[in-house]
């Protein structure tokens, strides 16, 4: 059957490798070069061991929003008549390669979604964001791997959601089953193994079945948009949530939904580029005016503004949709353990239990 | 764990603050806790999961100001912790007498990312620590992890398991794991390869880093916090590139402003999400000190860690 074919596990690396050859190829690996350490979205190319068993450490947002992204170079060419004039010539072209992202999850997709609401619609339209996203394809594999601090239940998805997926890949007894579910590459796998039989057909129908039924969190973090505008000044509940905060970057640079960025200049001499790079809502100098004057001057200040972000502005601009998709990496790096599901979880009730 | 309740109890009418750890969503990761009544001692606790060294929020912005200027603010430390305190002491960020420290015996932590190695995948349901194993339960059943294989490195290579100050003691006191002459084994492992080997060492898990400064802001001796010029634009000494170049000179500003200061608590270490061993820089260092200059930081709070002061007759550099 056209657009679904069988990968058995001894033949990922190959299948793999063949598909590299037809696009650029991103898949879960570690640095390190074998299964342990920390994961995320890699190049791949022969050799590459990639690890499906579990969800990257790093979300996928740097393939979409790199960490640092030149917007533009430029250069000042003094006159030598007057060395006073300079002309200055500017250099915005930028190269985006048509990519497949091999193994992301549901999670990283329901991410996307925040970001194509961010980037892509209402006045002002990111054409750097627009480029690369039209340009990259997703595989998305059916989730059975949910820890304890997966929630994506409670954000309005789940381990097999497939929404902005383009391919579906389940695990299925010895190897995946991959399928076409859009329009954009219908035939990309086609050439690269046999169509599943039957049986290996039904099993993949019957594990999406199950996983569609799994609730992966118990709470529901939709809805709270009032109950974060009441608790906005209530101190006491922020310092409950994150008096133990360190101030560090952790939970915005590995979650998927976190796309606040700052634009800087960096020269050498006469050359420079524009930069637009990830900033963190948890840093000092995230809101520190050129005045002196700190908006947010405290850990508690930020981590209220983090929640609010997530759980009540983005839900209030884009029709209830969450800035939060549930992939539970802030609350696994977290250095002090603060879990933004009680956060966010609390802001309905008259009293809180956490210190 | 009584016992800690028990002192805690009797110590809180003279504390505005005590500072402890408590149970998080996760078991194997506990939370620090700030409590100032008497039914909140309950969710005090201490075990080989109390990783964190808690004694940064004593100087971090916001440092708690007691409501009561008599009232001294309690704090839980481990052998380690213990010797940040002394470090914190001697550089006047706190004072000695506005302490009460509960000085914990410990065995050694336990490092969740060296769990998560051999129980991939794991639903962690509970763990405890009984002799030299971990149990743990998830939903696959319980396994038996020796204790050595799921301690974090900073207390594999420790020498100071016990308080080097404290108010009151708790537990009794813990025995070595290692000879000290071997606390910079890892450090000389390093220092074994060539020095291509090393480069390639470093430009390979350096380059993990995302510059989130969690190390910076875990580590209880990185006061400047707000201040820090890797951020500053003025004057700017790093840009926003995400180069090797950039995150070396980072590390190379963290550790030199920690060399002969840092106590090996292994903050940095513990709370990097892309787990590169940057404690091993500090280490160094502070090997570089001990050799030549016969100091090692954070045991005596009257002493001045050398870089601090300037000796005309120093004759081990």
């Amino acid at each position: 059957m056209a657009g679904k074919i069988f990968i058995a596990l001894d033949r990922l690396r190959s299948t793999l490798d063949k598909l590299c050859s037809k696009i650029d190829l991103l898949a879960p690996a570690s640095s390190q070069g074998n299964k342990t350490g920390p994961t995320a979205f890699m190049p791949y190319r022969s050799g590459v061991v990639p690890v499906l068993d579990r969800q990257t450490t790093l979300p996928l947002k740097k393939i979409l929003l790199p960490q640092a992204e030149t917007l533009l170079r430029y250069e000042y060419c003094k006159d030598p008549q007057d060395p006073l004039k300079a002309a200055l010539s500017l250099d915005d072209r930028s190269e985006v390669r048509p990519t497949l992202v091999f193994g992301a999850r549901p999670c990283d997709l329901k991410a996307l979604s925040t970001f194509d609401r961010v980037f892509t619609s209402g006045p002002y339209k990111d054409p750097y964001y627009i480029e690369r996203r039209k340009n990259t394809l997703f595989a998305t594999l059916v989730c059975r791997e949910a820890d304890g601090a997966c929630f994506c239940s409670s954000v309005g998805s789940g381990p097999a959601d497939m929404e902005g997926s383009d391919f579906r890949i389940t695990g299925i007894e010895g190897g995946f089953v991959v399928e076409n579910l859009t329009e954009k590459a219908p035939d990309l796998f086609d050439s690269l193994g046999e169509a599943p039989t039957q049986d290996q057909q039904s099993e993949a129908g019957r594990i999406i079945e199950d996983v569609s039924q799994y609730r992966i969190g118990t709470l529901d973090l939709r809805g709270n948009e009032e109950a974060f505008r009441k608790r906005f000044e209530d101190n006491e509940y922020w310092q409950k949530m994150a008096a133990q905060c360190l101030s560090c970057g952790i939970c915005t640079f590995v979650c998927p939904t976190c796309y606040c960025f700052t634009i800087t200049d960096e020269s050498d001499n006469l050359r420079g580029e524009r930069l637009r790079s990830w900033d963190s809502c948890m840093f000092y100098h995230y809101t520190l005016e050129a005045s002196g004057h700190n908006p947010r001057p405290t850990k508690l200040n930020r981590y209220r503004n983090r929640v609010g972000h997530k759980f009540s502005y983005i839900p209030e601009k884009y029709d209830g949709l969450l800035g939060c998709s549930g992939c539970g990496r802030c609350i696994r790096n977290c250095p002090v353990s603060i879990d933004i599901r009680q956060a966010a979880g609390q802001l309905k009730e008259n009293v809180c239990d956490r210190q | 764990m009584n016992e800690l309740h028990k002192l805690v109890e009797e110590a809180l009418p003279e504390l505005d603050m005590m500072i402890g750890w408590a149970e998080s969503s996760d078991p194997l990761r506990t939370t620090p806790v700030f409590i100032n009544d008497v039914e909140s001692i309950s969710r005090l606790i201490w075990s080989p999961f109390c990783a964190q060294n808690l004694t940064g929020y004593l100087v971090k912005p916001p440092a708690p100001q007691p409501a009561d200027k008599d009232k001294k603010i309690g704090i839980c430390v481990k052998g380690c912790d213990s010797r940040s305190l002394v470090a914190l002491i001697q550089e006047k960020f706190v004072a000695r007498e506005r302490l009460h420290i509960f000085g914990i015996a410990c065995r050694g932590t336990v490092d969740w990312r060296r769990i998560m190695l051999q129980v991939p995948r794991s639903n962690v349901k509970s763990a405890r620590v009984e002799d030299n194993f971990l149990l743990l339960e998830d939903t696959d059943g319980t396994h038996k992890l020796k204790l050595e294989d799921v301690l974090a490195r900073k207390c594999l290579r420790c020498r100071y398991p016990n308080p080097v100050i404290c108010d009151t003691m708790i537990g009794e006191p813990a025995v070595l794991r290692i000879s000290p002459e071997d606390a910079y084994r890892d450090v000389e492992a390093v220092d074994q390869k060539s020095l291509e080997e090393r480069l390639a060492f470093w430009q390979s898990d350096l380059d993990r880093c995302m510059r989130c400064y969690a190390c910076r802001n875990a580590c209880p001796l990185c006061v400047c916090q707000d201040q820090c010029i890797a951020e500053t634009r003025e004057p700017r000494w790093l840009t926003q590139r995400t180069g090797i170049r950039e995150k070396f000179l980072f590390h190379m500003i963290h550790a030199m402003h920690l060399a002969g200061r840092c106590t090996e608590c292994g903050e940095c270490e513990r709370v990097c999400p892309m787990e590169i061993p940057v404690t091993l820089i500090k280490e160094k260092l502070n090997k570089i000190i001990s050799d030549k200059l016969g100091y090692t930081a954070g045991l005596d709070p009257n002493a001045v860690p050398p870089m601090l002061t300037f000796d005309p007759g120093e004759t081990g550099v």
